[in-house]
């Protein structure tokens, strides 16, 4: 099983997606990436037929399919609200598909009680979608999309209308179907979503995919700030890289100077530092290749693990630091303190023309 | 009572203004009339037969438009094409229209000299002074109640359900006959009651193609013209009464039906 799209264009009335290519192989989960309105769910409804595209091609197991109906692309769609049919019992919800299916009646009580005990929503079979939680009509529509063995089953949003409470249920729920050798698409504007769960992340951005890779290609290696900005990294500078002297620094666009260890830079991008990997003190910290640069803070502001301290020094840098550690050192706003960057948290980032954009 | 202002006040008496209005000759016509007067009323055959014949007719003849009524209306719900507003204007024509001028236009188009009244003739059917003519003018005026109420309804149908309708594998008519239709149900039923008490009522385009057979407007008009009010008053309660007793069950009917829909449609967005 393979599906692919072949720089697949449509035209919508806000924006468009623009020659999108990609491949997604049997027992992939891949996570596709955006802000709404980026035009992921747009890609959606053009991978499962509910729209046609423009131009481009998109194929399954090598059969070209852009042009099929709907009804015969064997993909699972489960929508953001779940769409479930507000006039039909949980069981007749999940015995649609099977009835236009027209399986017979033995096998269809097999497969509904099979999907109801998988989801754990059995008990609740003879209920109204009315008086099920998300949580629970999130099973149930993935209950009803499932019976039909789906190809790949797309999945749109699937946390979005669920509470905090039941993500880890469901991200659990999600991973082992994976496992179990479902395909699955799934558009999130969650970046955490698509590290817990992806095995391939494509990011996308005004109708293009702008990155793709392993969650750990992509969050480590952003191609551009937007990437970056999405997997919470917050101090990333546009930076030319210059050799002098056999010493190599990289040179932020408001003058912060970096020294760094001798490498093949490339001549200008980006340098991304993590913000847990920045030493805040008042002294500096010792070593040859650290950076030291003095600066001021701007604020501290309490987060889940600590604070996050933002220190002006010619560029902004977001520190984070642990409850003990501001026990221990009391910081304050409007302190000089001084940044120490060791040389591993620099990460430098070649641009591209086109990923400049962003 | 504790926390009403002043303007919730002024509301309230204009309120009770209109309803008054509403109620008050009603009232008074109930009250004008003896017990005795009614019951004569209702036991003469000719009060009995032009008010079983308005109903029968108003019924039969929003069941039958409803075949076309419910396909258009779903059509201006889900469909754009050219001039869709000159054809949503043209389906509220009716109601702006005056019913006499309404029925003098259907008349020409029924008589034996008209469109359809020439083919239905040469199938041997007159439509002039006939109860399919009847049903024809009260459909005329009435359709536009159905039409808009049933299209409010499948338009209140969320697009994305019958999306997920078809990825799970359903035609367009499956989808229409399982999703739509029941989840705008409640829109359809109640535009027809509205259709049918609306039709039931009519006098002027009816008038106009045929005054007998007799529907109960016409036969209160024509005991007004030739008795006066009094003769004309008990039936006129009759078949307030016989309309009311029947818009009341199909309203209740349909509300039952509605509590299962209405739960829903508060979940979603």
């Amino acid at each position: 099983m393979k599906l692919r799209t072949e720089k697949v264009s449509k035209r919508l009335e806000a924006f468009s997606l623009k020659e999108i290519t990609l491949e997604v192989s049997k027992g992939d989960y891949y996570v596709l990436l955006g802000r709404s309105g980026a035009g992921k769910t747009q890609l959606l409804e053009l991978i499962c037929g509910l729209t046609s595209p423009d131009s481009g091609k998109i194929f399954l197991d090598g059969e070209e399919i852009t042009h099929k109906r709907v009804q015969d692309r064997g993909i699972g769609m489960v929508f953001q609200d779940f769409s479930l049919f507000p006039h039909y019992s949980v069981h007749d919800n999940i015995s649609y598909p099977l009835n236009i299916r027209k399986v017979p009646k033995e096998e269809r009580k097999r497969r509904i009680e099979q999907a109801a005990a998988e989801m754990n929503i059995t008990h609740l079979l003879s209920r109204k979608p009315y008086y099920l939680s998300g949580g629970e009509k999130q099973r149930v529509a993935l209950a009803r999309t499932l019976v039909t063995d789906p190809r790949v089953l797309l999945l749109d949003e699937p946390m979005a209308s669920v509470d905090a409470s039941l993500k880890d249920s469901i991200r659990r729920m999600l991973r082992r179907l994976n496992r179990e050798g479902q395909t699955i698409i799934h558009v999130t504007h969650d970046y955490g979503e698509a590290i817990s769960l992806a095995s391939r992340v494509g990011v996308m951005h005004n109708g293009r995919i702008i990155q793709e890779g392993t969650p750990l290609e992509v969050f480590n290696h952003p191609v551009n700030r937007f990437v970056a900005r999405y997997a919470g990294i917050k101090n990333f500078f546009r930076a030319t890289f210059i050799e002098s002297y056999n010493t190599f620094s990289g040179i932020t666009e408001n003058r912060t100077k970096f020294k760094l260890p001798k490498a093949d830079y490339p001549a200008a991008g980006l340098l991304i530092i993590g913000s847990s990997e920045v030493l805040l003190s008042r002294q500096g910290a010792a070593g040859i290749q650290m950076n030291n640069i003095r600066g001021v803070i701007d604020d501290i502001v309490p987060s889940a693990t600590g604070y996050e301290i933002s220190v002006a020094a010619g560029d902004f840098f977001y520190v984070d630091i642990t409850h003990r550690e501001m026990e221990q050192n009391n910081f304050l706003t409007g302190e000089k303190v001084i940044l120490s960057f060791p040389p591993e948290a620099l990460r430098l980032v070649g641009e591209t023309e086109e990923s400049r954009q962003y | 009572m504790k926390g009403q202002t002043l303007f919730t006040w002024v509301f309230t008496i204009l309120a009770s203004l209109v309803l008054l209005f509403i109620i008050a000759p009603l009232a008074g016509m109930f009250l004008d009339s003896s017990f005795g007067e009614l019951r004569a009323t209702a036991a003469d055959p000719e009060v009995q037969r032009s008010v079983w014949y308005t109903l029968a007719i108003a019924f039969l003849a929003t069941l039958f438009f409803a075949f076309g009524a419910v396909p258009l209306a779903w059509i201006m719900a889900r469909k754009d094409f050219p001039l869709k507003k000159v054809v949503q204007g043209i389906i509220d024509l009716p109601v702006v229209l005056p019913h006499t001028a309404a029925g003098i236009a259907l008349l020409g188009f029924i008589s034996r000299e008209g469109l359809l009244g020439g083919a239905a003739q040469k199938a041997g059917i007159i439509l002039v002074n006939n109860g399919a003519g009847i049903a024809l003018a009260m459909a005329f005026v009435s359709l536009p109640f159905l039409i808009n109420a049933a299209r409010d309804g499948f338009a209140a149908v969320p697009e994305r359900i019958e999306k997920a309708a078809l990825t799970l594998g359903a035609t367009q008519s499956r989808i229409f006959f399982t999703v739509s239709m029941p989840m705008a149900w409640r829109s359809i039923v109640s535009g027809f009651i509205m259709m049918f008490a609306r039709g039931m009522s009519e006098f002027g385009a009816v008038v106009i193609i045929a005054y007998h057979p007799m529907i109960a407007p016409v036969m209160i008009y024509e005991r007004f013209n030739a008795y006066g009010i009094n003769y004309a008053r008990p039936a006129s309660i009759i078949f307030i009464l016989v309309a009311l007793i029947f818009f009341v069950l199909f309203r209740t009917l349909a509300t039952e039906r509605r509590m299962i829909f209405r739960r829903e449609d508060e979940t979603t967005d």
